[in-house]
């Protein structure tokens, strides 16, 4: 780059400059707020199934379409199950054992429930913005899943 | 650029829980992960997503990543992993008008590389432009700005003389290419070349 002429210098800094302001400010944001999850130790939990994702698939070839959302998020450790009901979530931790679920938004730890010993608990109410789920089982498998919007 | 000390320096800072230095990671990184994500045309919603998955896992792997200095490779593959993640899944639900073969084909490991070279290299650019004095700031911004400014333009909002801005312009530009962080630049794409990379610059 020492031995580029003044034009060819002066157009890769406008790209250069151009390429930053092509990222939308929200985006910067998401990646900045992600520091608030450093130092905690949970493993993550992928969304392997969400119902909205299948309804759009099969919506043509259905006359109705079906109303509850279900998520699953897994990891090595453990699998839950999430299904929309009304106004809760009501969820299975897999495979069933007790422990504490923390609902965590964006803004922090927005409150906490309890899994009861065959692996359930309910959310209630649901969130109205982004949130996720933090299970720590009391045998110390500790999960924590993706962003969930419903 | 590979073994940038500046780059080890701000994981090693963000590892110890410095939120200024993971603040610059991501001002300095968000550009090469955003671009991936393009090339695969996701959705706002789905890039929200796969850039959130990408960063939350960077936070994870801080204080583990066994070469700081590899972070621009780390994140343009967890990126592209997750997009294809998003892809198939978007594909399975029949929800992309393009076949899963169209993005796949679209992506590879080339383009992966070029864009760490590209993001690497615009990195070093703002750092350099980020050094120079504002004066030279706003003459550069102005004669790369899209349009760009007639001599004339400039000379009414900067008050330089249109005489002046060509040398000006040339002055400043030398500042650019003589900067540190330029150099640093050039070492690290020379010994990229040598271990048979891409042409450099």
């Amino acid at each position: 780059m020492r031995n580029w002429d003044d034009d060819r210098l002066l157009a890769a800094l406008g790209q250069a400059l151009k390429a930053r302001e092509a990222v939308p400010e929200w985006f910067i944001e998401t990646g900045k707020s992600a520091f608030a999850w450093h130092n905690i130790d949970a493993e993550l939990a992928q969304l392997t199934y969400d119902s909205e994702q299948d309804r759009r698939a099969v919506a043509v070839l259905r006359s109705e379409t079906a109303s509850i959302r279900a998520l699953t998020f897994t990891s090595a450790h453990l699998t839950l199950e999430l299904e929309v009901t009304g106004n809760s979530l009501l969820g299975q931790a897999l495979p069933p054992r007790a422990g504490e679920l923390e609902i965590e938004t964006k803004a922090g730890v927005a409150s906490t429930t309890e899994v009861d010993e065959i692996g359930c608990f309910s959310v209630d109410p649901i969130p109205d913005c982004p949130f996720r789920l933090r299970c720590r089982t009391a045998d110390g498998t500790d999960v924590l899943t993706g962003w969930i919007t419903i | 650029m590979r073994d940038d000390p500046h780059v080890v320096a701000l994981v090693t800072r963000a590892s110890g829980g410095d939120q200024d230095a993971w603040y610059e990671l991501v001002d300095r990184y968000a550009p090469l992960v955003y671009t991936i994500c393009t090339r695969y045309r996701l959705s706002n919603h789905d890039i929200e997503d796969v850039g959130q998955n990408v960063w939350l896992l960077l936070v994870e792997q801080l204080g583990k990543l066994r070469e700081p200095a590899a972070l621009p490779g780390w994140l343009a593959t967890t990126t592209a992993r997750e997009c294809l993640r998003v892809v198939t899944a978007a594909s399975k639900a029949g929800r992309l008008g393009t076949g899963l073969d169209d993005s796949v084909l679209f992506v590879d490991d080339t383009m992966i590389d070029e864009e760490i070279l590209v993001a690497e290299r615009n990195a070093a650019l703002h750092a350099a432009f980020a050094e120079l004095p504002p004066r030279c700031r706003r003459l550069l911004s102005m004669l790369v700005s899209d349009p760009p400014h007639s001599y004339a333009a400039i000379h009414a909002e900067l008050g330089i003389p249109v005489g002046s801005i060509g040398p000006q312009r040339a002055r400043c530009l030398e500042r650019l290419r003589r900067s540190d962080v330029i150099a640093a630049l050039v070492e690290g794409e020379e010994k990229i070349n040598l271990r048979g990379g891409e042409p450099g610059a």
